[in-house]
């Protein structure tokens, strides 16, 4: 059973991951992390000390049950980039902060790192409007630049087709193809996906009128630093860190919102999608570089999350994920591991590590912090 | 001329705006100056708006307009609520009310609600909303901050089966401090008026040390209108002008609760994650009736419904529910 151990400011209680039921914490783990959340409460997604609790917490975190692998994600710059207008002077001053953050923790920690950027962004230049369509069109999880479209008119296609901001138009059995995906797993992929071109973002329900300024670009390849490494596939870091982890303590770092424009450290470009497909920051982003494969279908751009979500109770504390994901690195790997991010309930999806512990954030609204612990026998 | 959507009832000359900015006078009319223009548009489950006690676990198309005639110091949509409505027409959604409609439908919705703002400062196109809502079946709610003229409380009555009336605190001194307005008379008034042939609901946001010590009174209050009242306190979650406030402690405001729980059966608290509080108790056998998640901040969840046929399984009491 995987524990979730929440805590609201001043106010602590332990989940079945799974179930959402109550739990009573009883092992050393458990009084490890509980203490961690209470000394590290999160400053706020937009909060200037938000990387640095990134840090002190894994900092913690390694002290106390010392791992052999660390996860970590520093997301406090992509949330300033895609909000704030800034120059590109102030782009690149607000990624090589977030790099010395991550710097400094390697610095303490003494870990060897793997660190990936995951993606430029580039100004929004225009929204292209979805709502009025007759048939259904929907953007998922944060996803800018890919939409779902099912039953559209003719009307609708004739509209779509011809549209300036939008590059393509891919049907349903194509994506299919593409990922070599089986017959479950196109069924919960919209009939046709929806694709902006640069600097375009769909304008499609939401229960937030907040406006990026930046959304993320078409990266065809993003940055990696892996001294030693001759990868130029982001499916290709799954492997090293098979090979690395054999011989020292290895810290993955997911740098957001940066890519090979901004990456302020000798990298590998690598390929970031699959022919067309180009992934965004996000949980297919993060599986497909935790787990060594692609990952589109986990949670398909432009699926129907309310069918899933309004009425499947499982894993009631973990957004939009139904189920663990399979095949991360971290859940095979026979050493102890953490995991640590400020980018919401995600970490303990997307990485598989032992403990992991993250921002509990709903639309930004700081609501805590919660700890997942899925194993402690190691 | 004076408008009298809210209890404001600003004098507007012609051309120019009142406090909420939302309307203007026109041909010798007080008209909407963004008509059909939505700031959100967005499903969601009815226990996240919060509706503990109306069609548990249904599915709602959510909807909101720009602007507020409050200034609540802790608001939590203050980027919608609080910037000049003109400035922000760019950013929202054009929808025409039918489509809004087939947009619920299509997306089977059961109930439309008015959840970000005040829906006093809309009400022309809400009025238009619930006519093509009804041709299609759905029903509509609202959150409120219950500060609309009496004229306007039956105008929202018309238009809204379903009310969430925020009642943010009794004192003078706290809705001018804390809320910018002279008194919670009008909001009083309208929650009962609103409670003799509407369903409602009641929130209140608790700041520890401003408006705890008057939560008994608040549950005298509503127990004076219905004890059935479903009444949800919130732990007040520090935003905007109250970002650098402590967290209300959870003990403390549960432990503030022990009295106003002795009056009315259907309290819950929470607002933050894991909350302890968001169950429905059967108010005569003490089962476990409703059990929800708390997800805090608008996410909270129906875990199981135990009831049958709107009643206690156990002992047969009816449970309040819409
Ligand atoms: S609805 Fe707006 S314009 Fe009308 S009285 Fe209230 S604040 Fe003034």
């Amino acid at each position: 059973m995987s524990t979730a151990i929440i805590d609201a400011r001043g106010w602590q209680s332990s989940f079945d991951l799974k179930t959402g039921e109550k739990v009573q914490p009883e092992s050393d783990a458990q009084r490890i992390v509980k203490e961690v959340l209470q000394k590290h409460p999160y400053p706020g997604d937009m909060d200037k000390a938000s990387n640095r609790w990134v840090s002190d917490t894994a900092l913690e975190l390694i002290e106390n049950y010392t791992p052999r692998f660390v996860f970590l994600s520093y997301a406090a710059q992509y949330f300033s980039l895609r909000y704030n207008p800034m120059t590109d002077e102030n782009r690149s001053k607000l990624i090589s902060e977030a790099l010395n953050e991550a710097k400094r923790f390697i610095e303490l920690s003494g870990y060897t790192p793997i660190i990936v950027g995951t993606g430029d962004m580039t100004p929004l230049i225009g929204n292209i409007d979805i709502t009025r369509l007759e048939g259904l069109a929907l953007c998922t999880n944060w996803s800018a630049r890919y939409a779902g479209l099912y039953e559209p008119s003719d009307k609708d296609m004739t509209l779509l087709n011809s549209h300036p901001f939008i590059e393509k138009i891919i049907p349903r059995e194509e994506i299919v193809r593409l990922f070599n995906g089986t017959p479950e797993q196109a069924q919960r992929v919209p009939e046709f996906l929806m694709v902006a071109r640069k600097g375009y973002a769909f304008k499609a329900l939401s229960p937030t009128m907040k406006v990026p300024v930046m959304t993320p670009s078409d990266c065809i390849t993003v940055p990696v630093f892996i001294p030693g490494s001759d990868i130029n596939d982001i499916t290709g870091i799954r492997d090293e860190l098979e090979k690395l982890t054999a011989k020292k303590n290895i810290a993955l770092i997911i740098l957001e919102g940066a890519g090979v424009n901004d990456f302020p450290l000798p990298y590998r470009s690598c390929i970031n999608g699959k022919e067309w497909f180009t992934y965004e920051t996000g949980d297919a982003q993060y599986l497909t570089i935790s787990s060594g494969e692609h990952r589109f279908f986990d949670y398909p751009k432009g699926y129907k999350y309310y069918d899933e979500t309004d009425v499947n109770n499982d894993f009631p504390f973990s957004g939009y994920f139904k189920s663990i994901p399979v095949n991360t690195f971290a859940s095979s790997f026979p050493g102890r591991s953490i995991a640590v991010g400020n980018k919401s309930m995600f970490m303990h999806m997307v990485t598989g590590a032992d403990i992991c512990i993250e921002c509990f954030s709903r639309n930004m609204f700081n609501q805590g912090t919660m700890a997942v612990i899925h194993r402690d026998d190691k | 001329m004076q408008c009298n959507y809210c209890e404001r009832r600003c004098e507007i000359p012609e051309g120019k705006t009142g406090v909420c900015r939302m309307y203007t006078f026109s041909g010798g009319n007080i008209i909407e100056r963004f008509p059909h223009r939505w700031s959100a548009c967005s499903t969601s489950v009815i226990e996240s708006m919060p509706f503990y006690h109306v069609y548990p676990g249904s599915r709602c198309l959510t909807i909101g307009t720009a602007s507020c005639n409050f200034r609540c110091s802790y608001c939590s949509n203050a980027h919608i609520a609080k910037e000049d409505p003109e400035l922000q027409q760019e950013k929202m959604f054009n929808i025409p009310p039918v489509e809004l409609v087939a947009m619920a439908k299509r997306m089977n919705c059961r109930s439309i609600i008015f959840n970000v703002n005040e829906p006093a400062v809309s009400i022309p196109s809400l009025i238009e909303t619930s006519r093509e809502a009804e041709k299609a079946g759905i029903m509509m709610g609202c959150l409120t901050n219950g500060y609309m003229t009496e004229e306007s409380a039956d105008i929202l009555a018309s238009i809204f089966s379903f009310f969430n009336v925020s009642l943010k605190g009794l004192s003078d001194n706290f809705n001018k401090t804390f809320i910018g307005i002279g008194s919670s008379e009008p909001v009083l008034r309208n929650i009962k008026r609103l409670a003799t042939d509407r369903y409602v609901e009641i929130t209140t946001p608790v700041i520890q040390g401003e408006n705890d010590n008057e939560l008994n009174s608040m549950a005298e209050f509503i127990a004076g209108i219905n004890p059935s009242i479903p009444w949800h306190v919130f732990r007040l979650l520090p935003e905007d002008e109250m970002k650098d406030k402590e967290y209300p402690d959870i003990s403390f405001i549960n432990n503030a609760l022990t009295e106003a729980r002795k009056k009315l059966p259907y309290i819950y608290f929470h607002n933050f994650v894991g909350s302890d509080w968001v169950n429905t108790i059967c108010p005569s056998c003490g089962s476990v009736v409703i059990e929800r998640f708390s997800l805090g901040c608008g996410g909270d969840k129906l875990k199981t419904d135990h009831t049958t046929e709107g009643c206690c399984k156990s002992c047969g009491r009816e449970i309040h529910l819409l």
